[in-house]
């Protein structure tokens, strides 16, 4: 079954529409991709599988549930947590803050929310040392986040997601500006997390892409035009049209 | 520790230096000032409209005071209730707001209080304020003398440092930094973004009023300007020069603020000059305000020292 489900999810801008008639399926436990060129609507559908907007038609299922519409607030705690393709973090906060406000959200009861120490929460605190130590930044666990280098940030705004012990992890580019080898590290990353989290995965880098993912959608102006598995996507002629295009052709 | 001590040493020194009145105001006006840092500095939000709850407070407590003759705890009590339920309602109309929409909002309302008071003579005294407040005694024991209530009020300032400094330091308090950190990321992990605005414009309001009714309870009297927008954008003043990035701040800033306006006032008519010359050096130059400037001396200090 289907953990993740969208029907013809649609997102209109005025004349623009960024999202057209997506219809997608994540079986738990997978790793799905989602690849298309820039400007393909890639992350305006993880905005709306977030929350961030409503859609403008169609529905979202997750695990049963319609949960089309649900505010961006609501989404974390029903359990899916995303990761963005700009870094997105808490710049003053320690890397072990960063991570802790993120356990926190997803943690009950919140007793003491105003009186309470923060540190007093043995384990929302154990929570986040273990997401930060999954992304390798656990010696760093003090450090302001300001003063971490763009490889370690993608990994922090990795972990941030991590921290609220998600079922379906929606990672944005995580790759996004890093060098070949803070890039082998990720997908090393990426590749350690398969299994424990169902994966949805946008990205750019084919090779990365061919080499983690279980199945892979491919969309091109808003639409998806072809879904399977790797060897299917990298075979098929209208994909390598649309995208591979002059590398492939 | 260390800081709390040099607080508690100055709570001891100041009615040596300056007047009672004029200590007993630094106190309030810390308690403002610590309501507004914790909207400024941990949440990010500019509340340009904060004596809306200062006053608020101060005139209902005020009345309730003089016509009803209620006691000192049940003033204090209406004054936190009052400060509380006004920031609620004006805070549910703004923190849907963000950036200038928000801090227009805040101002506008303010006007709106403000010119409520100045219309509605029979309770207020409008443009004369509301005299002849009396201030009640205190489980028997009188704090009509000033160094009596300056004591009081010392009393009830470290009684809002320590929860103030409970409060920030809570989960609650991390997560107001959070929305002044990263607004988009807050709300995506799950926070209702809007909600916790609204309880920390509450949590000002309720000690703002707290240092309306103290304010009302000082001077015997409620003057108009005490829900004015002058006394809003006085507090922001204050905070900022203080250091908005700090506990502390608002506290130097409030010491910095009244004994000026108290004293050099007094020489030199034109004083706001000398605000606004220190204004001007802190949004160039410190915008940690005094704390920074403090830190910053200390630290290159020890750098010459050591180097």
């Amino acid at each position: 079954m289907a953990l993740l489900e969208t029907d013809g999810l649609t997102k209109s801008f005025g004349a623009l529409t960024a999202v057209n008639g997506v219809s997608l399926r994540i079986e738990a436990g997978k790793l799905h991709s989602i690849i298309g060129p820039n400007g393909a609507g890639k992350t305006t559908l993880f905005n709306l599988l977030t929350g961030t907007f409503p859609p403008t038609s169609g529905t979202i299922v997750f695990d049963g549930k319609d949960i089309t519409g649900t505010p961006a607030a609501r989404i974390a705690h029903l359990g899916l947590a995303r990761s963005y393709q700009r870094t997105t973090v808490f710049p003053a906060f320690s890397l072990l803050d960063n991570v802790w406000v993120a356990a926190f959200a997803t943690s009950r009861p919140w007793k003491g929310l105003l009186f309470k120490n923060a540190h007093e929460y043995p384990q929302v605190v154990e929570r986040a040392r273990a997401a930060l130590s999954d992304v390798g930044l656990l010696s760093k666990a003090e450090v302001p986040a300001k003063q971490i280098s763009h490889g370690e940030l993608r990994q922090l705004e990795l972990a941030i997601a991590l921290a609220a012990a998600p079922r379906v992890l929606l990672l944005d580019e995580p790759a996004a500006g890093l060098s070949p080898d803070e890039t082998r590290k990720m997908v090393a990353l990426v590749r350690a997390l398969k299994g424990r989290y169902t994966i949805v995965l946008i990205e750019h880098k084919i090779d990365i892409i061919m080499s983690v993912s279980d199945r892979i959608s491919v969309m091109h102006f808003g639409s998806l035009i072809a879904e399977g598995t790797p060897e299917e996507i990298q075979r098929n002629p209208e994909v390598r049209r649309a995208y591979l295009g002059g590398v492939a052709a | 520790m260390r800081t709390l001590l040099l607080i508690v040493i100055s709570i001891l020194l100041l009615p040596l230096v300056v007047r009672p009145a004029i200590a007993s105001e630094i106190w309030i006006f810390a308690i403002f000032g610590l309501a507004l840092n914790l909207l400024l500095g941990y949440t990010g939000m500019l509340s340009f409209g904060q004596s809306t709850f200062f006053g608020s407070a101060a005139y209902v407590a005020g009345w309730l005071l003089k016509h009803y003759g209620i006691n000192v705890f049940a003033a204090l009590g209406v004054g936190v209730g009052v400060g509380a339920l006004s920031a609620l309602l004006v805070g549910y109309l703004c923190v849907q707001r963000s950036g200038l929409y928000f801090i227009m909002l805040t101002f506008a309302l303010n006007q709106l209080f403000y010119f409520i008071a100045y219309q509605w003579t029979s309770v207020t005294g409008g443009e004369d304020g509301m005299p002849g407040i009396p201030r009640p005694s205190v489980l028997g024991l009188s704090i009509q003398e000033s160094y009596w209530y300056y004591a009081f009020i010392s009393l009830l300032f470290l009684l809002s440092l320590w929860a103030m400094k409970r409060i920030v330091e809570s989960p609650l308090g991390k997560i107001l930094q959070a929305i002044r950190e990263n607004e988009v990321r807050a709300e995506a992990v799950g926070y209702d973004v809007p909600r916790f605005k609204l309880l920390a414009f509450v949590i000002a309001g309720a000690f703002s009023g707290l240092a309306g009714v103290l304010y009302a309870m000082l001077f015997g009297i409620v003057p108009l300007e005490a829900i004015g927008f002058v006394v809003s954008g006085n507090v922001v003043f204050a905070t900022l020069i203080g250091g908005s990035g700090s506990l502390y701040g608002p506290i130097i800033g409030s010491f910095v603020f009244i004994w000026l306006s108290e004293s050099v006032s007094t020489m030199w008519a034109r004083w706001p000059l000398l605000l606004g010359v220190a204004f001007v050096i802190v949004v160039l130059f410190l915008r940690g305000g005094v704390v920074e400037a403090w830190t910053r001396f200390w630290t290159w200090r020890s750098s010459k020292q050591t180097g």
